[in-house]
């Protein structure tokens, strides 16, 4: 699986979404290249766990990176069924590949709808440019 | 736990203060300062996490002061408290979790602040903010280099990584991030944050004197003391009181010290913690008047109008 920026879904608090056509009822997330370049040095991330609920725009996990601890909010509604515990030891691979290596949750969707009311790559980049 | 009954006072404050179309581009906005008596570490730690929790574009920003009632350690966000095992004495003290990151803090011997800046626009921000760590310890830089203290931001870095976090010290003051204060190679104040789409919460602390649970921690009243009293007083035998004052005036304090072959400058300090508490309000205003336009509301609530 190669996940490129351009086809992803995002918040405007930087995390984003994808969904696969073999998987369609499972979203991906992660936090966005220009998230992992503002948080500049992570030095801890929490992450949900299997089988925890999330809801589109609340917080499912922290990091912390300069003294700074900011929470990460979840694109979409439903279960987490996977976590990318192993990113939590290797959080400087974010800064090379916060796409494909960096995913940090699976989440089986409740309300796939939510997907639409997301920012596409260009409405996120404008964004980003304007920050 | 339940929050305390401050916090229903203060949302009653907040409503009686609406902001004016609150802005970080020059508009004033509503500023209030709390200065609260010596509280538990729970109750503490409560107050800054509902001031955030609570934060709406339209509450004021909150510069608040506090003390401890007792010794109490401070853990940073994620820290592990079994690591406190390493450091002798910390386990004996009961302890709080900040919401804040960083690294651990004896509340002891030094004065907390905690500064809210709710978000008005700019709901997506990640991360530190650089501009306001600067702004504060930049503003206590200068007010404590006008006392004579060689005070200067640490630009030196200790910072971990997520692979060598465990080698970082435990202790906040141990630790060293280039926005630090530091006189000589003590650090004397150190803050952390945390950043939500309510807002910004900074925490910091100004160390006066070393707590007996950290020895190795020096205040600023030790630093007072390793300033040689006697070389001072040796320094004026021969001048008159009024000679020294005329220099001072003219060449300030430092260049009048060295003039009388004094070894090392004495600095100026306010006498009692009430006093570095004002100090700190003033620090804390002044910083923040470089990136937020405040109309501050000092109506002061003693702990008799909070409180009781």
């Amino acid at each position: 699986m190669s996940i490129l920026p351009e086809e992803l879904r995002y918040l405007e608090s930087h995390e984003w979404v994808s969904v696969s056509n073999e998987t369609p009822g499972i979203a991906t997330v992660g936090i966005s290249a220009f998230a992992v370049a503002e948080l500049t040095d992570l030095v801890f991330m929490a992450l949900p766990k299997v089988g925890q609920s999330v809801s589109a725009g609340h917080e499912f996990g922290e990091v912390e990176s300069v003294k700074a601890v900011s929470p990460m909010y979840s694109p979409v509604s439903g279960t987490v069924v996977e976590i990318h515990s192993e990113l939590v030891n290797n959080l400087e691979s974010l800064s090379v590949d916060p796409y494909d290596g960096g995913w940090i949750m699976k989440v089986q969707m409740s309300d796939p709808s939510e997907l639409a009311r997301l920012l596409d790559w260009t409405s996120y980049k404008h964004q980003c440019d304007n920050a | 736990m339940s929050l305390p009954s401050v916090l229903t006072k203060f949302s009653v404050l907040q409503k009686g203060a609406p902001l004016d179309g609150a802005s970080l581009q020059g508009i004033p906005r509503e500023g209030v300062v709390l200065i609260d008596p010596p509280l538990s570490g729970e109750t503490n730690m409560a107050i800054d996490e509902a001031l955030l929790r609570d934060a709406t574009p339209e509450s004021p920003v909150v510069l608040r002061v506090y003390r401890w009632e007792q010794p109490t350690l401070s853990l940073g966000h994620f820290q592990s408290w079994d690591d406190c095992r390493a450091v002798p004495g910390l386990s004996d003290l009961p302890w709080v979790r900040r919401k804040t990151g960083g690294g651990a803090i004896v509340h002891d011997q030094e004065i907390t602040y905690s500064i809210l800046i709710p978000e008005t626009r700019n709901k997506s921000s990640k991360g530190h903010s650089e501009l306001l760590y600067r702004a504060i310890h930049g503003s206590a830089v200068e007010n404590l280099q006008r006392l004579g203290w060689d005070a200067k931001l640490s630009e030196t870095c200790t910072c971990s990584t997520a692979t060598n976090q465990k080698e970082e010290p435990f202790l906040c003051f141990s630790r060293r991030s280039p926005v630090d204060l530091i006189i000589g190679t003590d650090k004397i104040m150190g803050s952390a944050q945390r950043r939500t789409s309510a807002g910004l919460l900074q925490h910091g602390s100004l160390l006066i004197r070393h707590s007996p649970t950290t020895p190795e921690l020096i205040g600023l009243s030790e630093l007072i003391t390793q300033f040689p009293s006697k070389l001072v007083q040796e320094g004026f035998r021969d001048d008159s009181v009024g000679s020294y004052n005329k220099d001072m005036r003219e060449k300030g304090l430092h260049d009048a010290l060295m003039d009388r072959g004094c070894e090392r400058v004495i600095a100026k300090a306010p006498f009692d913690q009430t006093a570095w508490v004002n100090f700190l309000i003033l620090v804390l205003k002044k910083g923040l008047s470089q990136i937020v336009n405040c109309r501050w509301q000092d109506r002061n609530l003693d702990e008799h109008s909070v409180f009781m």
